[in-house]
């Protein structure tokens, strides 16, 4: 009865008051207990770190840190993960999209990020935003195999057109 | 003069000084008397003022000011009588004065002559021209013509009140008001056609007010007051509602009422289509939106197949049954929430928790997930852990202030006064973190708060807070006084009468009940076990050697002189604060002498001081059996025996087969049996009294009082509360038959509930009632054996229960939780604990997970 509703998804900020939905998160989708550094580095970034929101259910997050290199800042992302009920619905590309929104409008250079050499979904998820293999570390991982993982990067050029 | 200015800048021992050497000097001064009264009124001694102000009068006797002030302190007081001829008096003296006129009407009303009021308000309008209102006092005039209706609607000059209705439509503003009105008036008179016409008007301005649907029943003829409808009304009412919601498709009463009265297969279908909705757009209330319906039979049987059925659908294929479209991956969760609920009301409490458990595993982010797992967890007697996931889910959002009151509640129920104190303080303004709360009113804080220091045994603190609630009651009594000139000015004539009438039985409100209540407890257990005297403290103190006498007072004096002065520092700064700030200075807060309530357990007669809450409970809750029971616990301790004996009728006559109306009425006939023959005056007369009332007690008709009881174990065999009361009045009246009232009590049976044959039979024993079972063994009958058999008897039935240390229950120690498979039924906050479970099945999947700084 009724009609279909348009489903919303919305994001929002991660502030003080609310972060620990951002550690709930991370307890349910990623095996390991993130430091308070992290936690620290994601309040620190600003717009780049996101709460997705399904139909007002937060099911979804990104977490960036920015890093100073020559030549400017370069974003990297430490985590982005939506819980398993609610893949494909396209919550992971609109976060991801809203990074590299802000990093086109704010001069950023480039981003980057680590995925184990294993989880062929994750690269070929971030290929279709223009993001390419550049370098792959040994052993970046101490309790998982594999141990590898490769460097994503993309290289942004102002003005981008979005994907 | 002096006086009065000198009362403003709260010297107010010079400012009676002064008042009272002026009356010396001038008795006749009637402006003397005024200021006299005036400053009783700033100090709230009404009938001092009333006194004064009489005085003033004599003297004067038509002084407007003093009558003006005289009429609203008799209004503040009731004083009714007085209240018409102080009015009258105002109107003869000044029949120009639109405000005289309309008060006099108020007086009459409330002093129960209608139709005088009446009588006076048509006076009044005959003096108005015609083209009056003018465009600034247009609802004021409305308001006052929407008072005369209604009075004369009181006074039930039905037809009249009609007439005028529709003469004055014009000048009356408030159209919904006056619709409302007519409405009303036509359905008192009977013309049911012409009300269904103005129901269906108001129910296009507002298709969601249960009154309007409620009313348009009955000018159809098709309302029944209890619910109960025969098959032919019902149709009539299905095709009814069906029709309307035509009309009215986004109204949401217009679905939800039909599940009251539809039955079996309709109410299934009614049920299906009204949940489904619901359940895709994630409305967290609808079970409690649903719930008034647990109460009808057989419906709960109904809806929990039909929830089970969407749930298995969703799972297996993603769609609701019946339909073809996917439905969105949050579905599930809500009805996994929704499942939980319902199997908690029912009383599976392991059920509940399942599927709260794996609604939480869908998603672990939100947040009322939390709040009903820790409500499940109350339910089945693990307050500890209830409070700690309220606590989880209060870190979710550090900015809710409803979570944290949830949270603060379940503390306090837990009983960890000082962590429940420290959440609550994160929401009050700084700088005055715990009177905060006193002033703001917060009573459901004040309440919990002294219950659970009830609980603990610190008198002294539960004291205070009942008695805190208490002063907010005496504040709300004291703040009607500024809207009696007010109201009047204003015109709010309905409200205004209405605000009195509430204000009439304003102790009947349920918190003051319970306040009442705690604080009448507290004394009875004042009295029973006195704690140590002041006498008592001395006598110890004297015993010690001298030196540390000398230090122990040194010290005593100490902390008063800091706290004193700490007081004084506060003081100043606040008002040099304030002083800069607004320029005037704020009104100093006392200081509390009395923190830890120290000072109210020295009361000399506790007896006397619960007499006082007692009389305002008959006065005001007489219909709660609690009320009489407490009446008739501190009536024996007084030795009042008449008025217990009244507290034994009126329990009676409210629930005579209640096994503590049992308890009380065998208790105290044992008691008068045992007395001593009476002696004088008075007490043959009690005595008398009590021999020509025995015999219309049918319980004790031609029966000792041990056949009696016997009689009542024999009615009630099935009940345990019933037969816990009985073994309990065996044991009074024969303490030799100890053994006999506990195998009555190990000999009960917990049978299963009759209701339903879903997953896991439900035990007739409520948690609550095993409790006080248990406290009665050990207590009354000293028997430590037999309470700890009932003790692991119930830990069985109640294995979530901290009092009886049920194996899955917080209190259970550490090493026995870790054999346990499903280790999160506890409620333990440990994400690491969670997160390595997760880990070792944890495989490298999901399309959208980056590993990225992966700390060791």
């Amino acid at each position: 009865m009724g009609a279909r509703h348009e489903v919303l998804i919305s994001l929002d900020g991660v502030r003080d008051k609310n972060l620990m939905q951002l550690k709930k998160l991370n307890t349910a989708l990623f095996p390991v207990r993130y430091n308070d550094k992290y936690y620290a580095d994601a309040l620190a970034s600003g717009e780049f770190t996101k709460l997705a929101y399904y139909s007002d259910i937060c099911v979804g997050s990104i977490a960036c840190r920015l890093e100073k290199k020559e030549g400017g800042i370069c974003v990297y992302i430490m985590t982005l993960g939506v819980l398993a009920p609610y893949r494909g619905l396209g919550i992971g590309t609109k976060l991801l999209n809203h990074v590299l929104d802000l990093c086109s409008k704010q001069k950023i250079v480039e981003v980057y990020l680590h995925v184990q050499t294993n989880n062929e979904d994750a690269i070929n998820f971030y290929k279709k935003f223009g993001f390419e293999i550049t370098d792959t570390i040994q052993n970046y991982y101490m309790n998982i195999t594999p141990p590898d993982c490769y460097v994503l990067t993309k290289i942004i050029s102002q003005p981008q057109t979005r994907k | 003069m002096k006086g009065l200015t000198l009362n403003c800048m709260d010297r107010k021992a010079e400012a009676y000084e002064l008042v009272r050497r002026g009356l010396k000097n001038d008795l006749k001064s009637h402006v003397c008397w005024h200021v006299y009264g005036l400053l009783y009124r700033s100090d709230r001694e009404y009938r001092e003022a009333i006194k004064c102000y009489r005085n003033a009068l004599r003297i004067d006797a038509d002084n407007i000011e003093i009558l003006r002030d005289l009429s609203l302190l008799q209004a503040q007081m009731r004083d009714l009588t007085g209240f018409v001829e102080t009015r009258q008096k105002l109107l003869t003296l000044k029949p120009n004065h639109r405000m005289n006129w309309i008060g006099f009407a108020v007086a009459h009303h409330l002093n129960s002559s209608g139709s005088k009021a009446i009588e006076i308000l048509e006076a009044y309008e005959g003096t108005l021209e015609d083209d009056y209102p003018p465009d600034n006092e247009r609802c004021e005039h409305g308001e006052m013509l929407l008072y005369k209706i209604s009075l004369l609607e009181e006074c039930g000059f039905l037809e009249r009140a009609l007439e005028e209705l529709h003469k004055k439509e014009s000048k009356i503003v408030d159209k919904l008001a006056l619709k409302e009105q007519e409405v009303s008036l036509l359905v008192k008179l009977g013309c049911l056609g012409e009300g269904e016409k103005i129901f269906r008007a108001l129910l296009s301005m507002n298709p969601d007010n249960y009154k309007y649907y409620e009313g348009l029943q009955k000018c159809l003829g098709l309302y029944s007051e209890h619910g109960l409808y025969s098959a032919d009304d019902i149709d009539k009412l299905d095709a009814f509602y069906k029709s309307l919601r035509q009309q009215y498709t986004w109204s949401s009463a217009v679905k939800r009422i039909p599940l009251d009265f539809l039955e079996g297969e309709n109410f299934r279908e009614a049920a299906d289509n009204y949940i489904r909705p619901l359940l895709i757009k994630g409305v967290p209330s609808l079970f409690s939106d649903l719930c008034p319906l647990y109460d009808h039979p057989g419906k709960a049987d109904i809806l929990e197949k039909l929830i089970l059925e969407l749930e298995h659908s969703i799972r297996k294929t993603g769609t609701y049954p019946g339909r073809s479209e996917k439905e969105p991956p949050s579905t599930l969760m809500w009805i996994l929430f929704l499942l939980a609920q319902h199997y908690d009301r029912r009383g599976q409490f392991d059920v509940a928790l399942n599927k709260i458990d794996e609604a939480i595993d869908h998603t672990p982010t939100v947040i009322d997930l939390y709040s009903v797992k820790g409500r499940i967890l109350k339910h089945a007697g693990d307050l500890v852990a209830a409070a700690a996931l309220a606590d989880e889910a209060r870190s979710m959002d550090l900015a809710d202030r409803f979570i944290n009151s949830e949270c603060v509640k379940r503390m306090l129920q837990a009983d960890q006064v000082g962590l429940a104190e420290k959440t609550a303080v994160l929401f009050t303004k700084d700088g005055d973190q715990h009177n905060n709360l006193h002033d703001m009113q917060c009573m459901w804080y004040e309440l919990a708060s002294g219950e659970s220091y009830y609980r603990q045994g610190d008198l002294g603190r539960a004291l205070k807070n009942f008695l805190a609630i208490e002063k907010h009651y005496a504040d709300m009594t004291e703040d009607q006084f500024d809207f009696h000139s007010y109201c009047l000015r204003k015109m709010t004539l309905r409200a205004y009468v209405e605000m009195l009438k509430f204000q009439d039985r304003l102790h009947s409100h349920k918190y003051f009940h319970k306040a009442a209540v705690g604080a009448i407890r507290c004394y009875m257990k004042l009295y029973d076990s006195p704690p140590k005297s002041m006498v008592e403290e001395d006598e110890e103190m004297a015993k010690l050697p001298p030196s540390l006498k000398k230090k122990m007072r040194q010290k005593q004096r100490k902390a008063e002189a800091r706290a004193k002065k700490e007081a004084e520092e506060k003081n100043e700064e606040s008002s040099a604060g304030n002083v800069s700030k607004f320029g005037k200075r704020q009104h100093v807060k006392p200081v509390d002498l009395d923190p830890n309530g120290e000072k109210l357990l020295q009361v000399e007669d506790p007896l006397l001081e619960a007499t006082k809450y007692l009389k305002l409970l008959q006065n005001n809750s007489s219909d709660f059996l609690e009320t009489h029971l407490l009446s008739f616990e501190v009536n024996m301790r007084r030795q009042k025996i008449l008025l217990a004996f009244q507290a034994v009728k009126q329990l009676l006559r409210l629930d005579a087969d209640n096994p503590d109306t049992h308890r009380c009425l065998i208790r105290f006939f044992h008691k008068v049996d045992n007395m001593s023959a009476p002696v004088t005056d008075a007490e043959k007369l009690i005595w008398r009294v009590l021999e020509a009332e025995r015999p219309d007690l049918s319980q004790l008709h031609g029966k000792s009082l041990i056949e009696a009881n016997n009689c009542f174990l024999e009615k009630h065999k099935d009940s345990l509360m019933h037969r816990a009361a009985a073994a309990e009045m065996l044991f009074v009246l024969d303490p030799q038959k100890k053994a006999e009232a506990i195998k009555l009590i190990e000999d009960s049976t917990n049978s299963v509930m009759q209701a339903n044959g879903a997953l896991g039979a439900v035990k007739e024993w409520k948690l609550k009632d095993c409790i006080s079972v248990h406290k009665f063994l050990g207590a009354v009958l000293v028997d430590p054996g037999a309470a700890s058999r009932w003790k692991t008897r119930c830990a069985e039935y109640f294995p979530f229960s901290t009092y009886f240390e049920g194996i899955r229950s917080s209190a259970f120690s550490k090493s026995a939780e870790d054999k346990i498979l499903n280790t999160r039924q506890n409620g333990d906050l440990n994400n690491h604990h969670e997160a390595t479970q997760r880990g070792d099945s944890y495989s490298v999947n999901g399309k959208l997970e980056a590993f990225n700084n992966l700390t060791i």
